[in-house]
């Protein structure tokens, strides 16, 4: 039995050299020992390693110093991941993760990993999406080890665990989860886990799509999952006892479970005094909620609710809508359109292609139009506000989700005024009230009410007050830091 | 025999003061006043009081017949008249919550046709209604409390919109106190107590609620937050109108919207009345809730089956409410309906309930 095996390990191993072969980029070098005469040779992807490794490291050593044995080639070389096999089946896995592999003519069966990577590195640089004035300016950048070696400069506790996994079928990409052990409810990390292992997909090329497959609704526009691009982001939420995952190959990584109000949160106002940031924050709910209701109010005064609007206004109203042939919803319609078309088509273009664009988009158009009267100007001025507006959300995706919001509200103004405005709005707040991230409810601290969790929610209260972690996610140490003694007065 | 409910299921026990709040609090407060007004004069205002306050002695009498069976009314009924009979006994309650949600969407659908869009259509406001309401009651309960208290919390800014009435009030208009007799005034306390009605779906609710002794506080101090707000409205009311004024509007509180002057804003009557729509909504979906339940528990049908039947039942029947006359003769008979389970089924069964244990024992 033991002989057939081997014969047929040798016959995996030939099998595999013949595909191999196919890639122009395989090599197989065999090169002889001086001292020995003994042949030995190279499997590698050229592609993947680093030669150098092999010309300085390995190479020199093999062909001066004599050897016999497999064994011996690991006491010989300068090289600090070495690994001996007789697996032909782990030899696919590891030459495309960047080893090379070492063959003795003499013996048939086993072989040598040498560790040689080529990483491809981009220097790390400024955040872009999330950018800050004051505060770190470094970011994530693709590769996932650099990523996980600027937390762990930032976390130097045996206490941060990570964990890694291979997800994909034919990307086979790397995602590692983060955690500080001690703080986090170990139940989220089992459904974090049982939810990637769980992955079926082919390729996975960016923390996107582990977003759109492990989230709780799928068939929500809001994200459950919050992603940043930013290393100190990452650290503050893990030290409140929530879950990092990083995927290899994605500039972004993710962070759950999240709650619907840190999508507002900017990590910038961690660094403001308490008083600016709650300020900050409060503005940016009202932007949020001025780009989602101002436009179909517009419509729902001007085609149903006159009497709501006072004397004074509705004149001017009236003045600038006297020549305008189209009823208020086609007209907000057409503006709000135009306005997506030109955030879209800026998205797409090279960014100097798009500085015109916007030019061209915002005065020309909108001059234009008004002017044209196709438009009344004090709706463009509205619908202005209110895409300029949508832009304050510091989570891109979420500020996304906020502009297809929307138009089922233009509908609903459209179909019943006021009343349809406030019944869309139940149906957004029961579709937030039923959301999940990773089984805790979306929408706290707001319901379930936890007034404790209120101090980092629409506002920020400063650090002395912050001393408790977060009660919604169940952490086993409760505590951040020592509660401050309030002494009395003249104490 | 209790069907086991899953912890993640229940609900906190303060979030108890917002189910009865706002079951309590809903379109009957748009336009009480005139008819208080009517039998007990400008004294109504005790009558708001003396009604409020019976609802703790049969607030009392719930949880005390819940905690004996720790379970809902069915749990009662089939422990004072056994299992088959129990079932019975608590199937006629579906038809009151069908009543409930009835009455509540065609009332503030007459508002809306009334106040803002005299064609709009019944059916079809009353379909997305009721298909945000099913969409709410799949979410499960912890949904439907949560849209309870959103219910409550959202719409809470309307109460300084009273305040605008102030310049013009004047509490003499209250005086003499005590010119009406003892029974003018209980008369209008039992008008008052269908205003009050739905803190009876605490009866369904009752296994749910996590911690059901520490509840007891929050239910009676919901029921306390309503009178208070009632008679607070009731005296502004009385303040703001005269008697002869009261009786030419059916709908008082929209009224006093009127006086709500902004710079931004002229009717703010319109304003309310959307937002009137956040505080219905709870009422529609737990009422329709506790239907489904019972028909759950009773004929164990699928709870969500159960909602669908319910929605389809309310939809068919909305369209043939179609005067005043029809939609007046729904809020009455619903009225009476509900006075008869809380006023005299309830402490009915208190009593079953403590004989049966005695029994029992």
């Amino acid at each position: 039995m033991g002989w057939f095996s081997k014969q047929d390990k040798v016959l995996e191993r030939e099998t595999l050299e013949k595909t191999l072969k196919r890639s122009n980029d395989f090599k197989k070098v065999s090169y002889i020992n001086e001292p020995t005469n003994k042949q030995f040779s190279f499997w590698f992807i050229s592609t993947l390693i680093d030669e150098n490794i092999l010309q300085e490291n390995v190479l020199p050593y093999l062909l001066e110093k004599p050897f016999e044995k497999i064994e011996d080639v690991k006491k010989i070389i300068a090289l600090a991941d070495v690994q001996i096999s007789n697996n032909p089946s782990e030899i696919e896995q590891k030459l495309f993760n960047g080893y090379a592999l070492l063959t003795l003519e003499s013996d048939s069966h086993h072989f040598v990993f040498l560790a040689a990577h080529k990483e491809l590195v981009r220097s790390i640089s400024p955040p872009e999406v999330e950018f800050s004035v004051i505060g770190p300016k470094e970011a994530f950048v693709e590769s996932i080890n650099q990523n996980v070696n600027l937390i762990r400069k930032r976390l130097p506790v045996k206490e941060l665990i990570v964990q890694e996994l291979i997800v994909g079928s034919l990307s086979k990409t790397k995602v590692s989860i983060l955690y500080l052990e001690g703080i986090v409810d170990p139940a989220n990390v089992k459904t974090v886990m049982e939810r990637l292992k769980n992955i079926k997909f082919d390729a996975i090329t960016d923390s996107s799509y582990i977003v759109q497959l492990i989230s709780d609704n799928k068939n929500s526009p809001f994200p459950q999952l919050l992603d940043t691009e930013r290393p100190d982001r990452v650290t503050a939420i893990l030290a409140e006892g929530k879950i990092a995952i990083f995927v290899d190959g994605s500039p972004h990584a993710l962070i759950t479970p999240t709650t619907l109000v840190e999508f507002f949160s900017s990590f910038e106002d961690y660094f403001l005094n308490w008083m600016l940031s709650s300020f900050f924050r409060l503005i940016r709910l009202f932007a949020v909620a001025f780009s989602i209701l101002v436009t179909p109010i517009y419509v729902a005064a001007l085609s149903y609710h006159y009497e709501l609007i006072p004397t004074d206004l509705m004149n001017t109203l009236v003045t600038s809508r006297r020549d305008i042939p189209l009823p208020p919803i086609l007209e907000a319609l057409f503006l709000e359109l135009t306005i997506e078309l030109l955030r879209e088509a800026g998205a797409r273009l090279p960014t100097k292609v798009g500085q015109t664009i916007g030019i061209v988009g915002g005065i020309v158009i909108g001059t234009a139009s008004v002017e044209a009267g196709l438009t009344s100007n004090v709706l463009l001025i509205i619908v202005a506000l209110a895409a300029l507006a949508s832009f304050t959300t510091p989570v891109y995706k979420m500020g996304n989700a906020i502009r297809l919001l929307r138009f089922p509200f233009l509908f609903f103004a459209e179909l019943w005024g006021l009343l349809g405005i406030v019944l869309c709005f139940c149906f957004l707040m029961t579709h937030l009230l039923r959301l999940t991230s990773l089984n805790r409810p979306f929408l706290e601290p707001l319901y379930p009410p936890r007034i404790t969790d209120l101090k980092d929610s629409l506002i920020r209260l400063p650090f002395s007050k912050q001393s408790l972690r977060p009660q919604t996610l169940r952490t086993k140490k409760p505590v951040r830091y020592p509660f401050n003694n309030k002494s009395d007065i003249d104490e | 025999m209790e069907p086991l409910i899953p912890e993640k299921a229940k609900i906190s026990p303060f979030l108890v003061f917002f189910l009865v709040h706002t079951m309590q609090f809903g379109i009957g407060i748009l336009g009480f006043q005139r008819l208080i007004a009517l039998t007990a004069g400008y004294d109504a205002w005790i009558s708001v009081i003396i009604a409020g306050l019976s609802i703790h002695v049969i607030l009392w009498m719930m949880y005390r017949i819940l905690d004996t069976v720790n379970g809902d009314i069915m749990s009662a009924n089939s422990y004072v008249f056994g299992k088959k009979v129990g079932r019975l006994i608590t199937l006629p309650y579906v038809l009151y919550f069908l009543c409930v949600a009835l009455t509540t969407l065609r009332t503030f659908i007459e508002v809306v046709q009334v106040w803002m869009f005299q064609d709009m259509s019944t059916f079809w406001y009353a379909f997305a209604f009721c298909v945000l309401a099913i969409y709410i009651i799949f979410g499960g309960f912890r949904i439907v409390t949560g849209i309870a208290f959103f219910g409550v919390v959202l719409p809470s800014y309307l109460i300084f919109t009273f305040f605008f009435t102030f310049p013009y009030a004047d509490l003499r208009n209250l005086l003499p106190v005590f010119d009406h007799s003892i029974k003018d005034l209980v008369k209008a306390a039992y008008q008052m107590s269908l205003t009050y009605l739905g803190y009876e779906v605490l009866l369904f609710f009752y296994p749910f609620i996590k911690d059901p002794q520490k509840s007891k506080k929050w239910a009676h101090f919901g029921v306390f937050f309503t009178t208070i707000l009632y008679t607070a409205i009731t005296i502004i009311t009385f303040s703001y109108f005269s008697e002869g004024q009261l009786q030419k509007n059916i709908w008082a509180t929209l009224t006093i919207w009127k006086v709500v002057e902004m710079p931004f804003v002229e009717r703010f009557e319109y304003i309310g009345i959307a937002n009137w729509n956040i505080v219905i909504l709870p009422n529609l979906c737990i009422a329709l809730w506790c239907g489904s339940r019972i028909l759950k528990r009773a004929v164990h049908l699928k709870q969500k089956y159960g909602v669908l039947l319910l929605t389809t039942i309310v939809l068919i029947t909305i369209n043939f409410f179609k005067t005043r006359e029809q939609i007046n003769t729904l809020i009455s008979y619903t009225g009476k309906i509900s006075f008869f389970l809380n006023y005299v089924y309830i402490p009915l069964l208190f009593i079953l309930v403590l004989i049966v244990k005695k029994v029992k024992k």
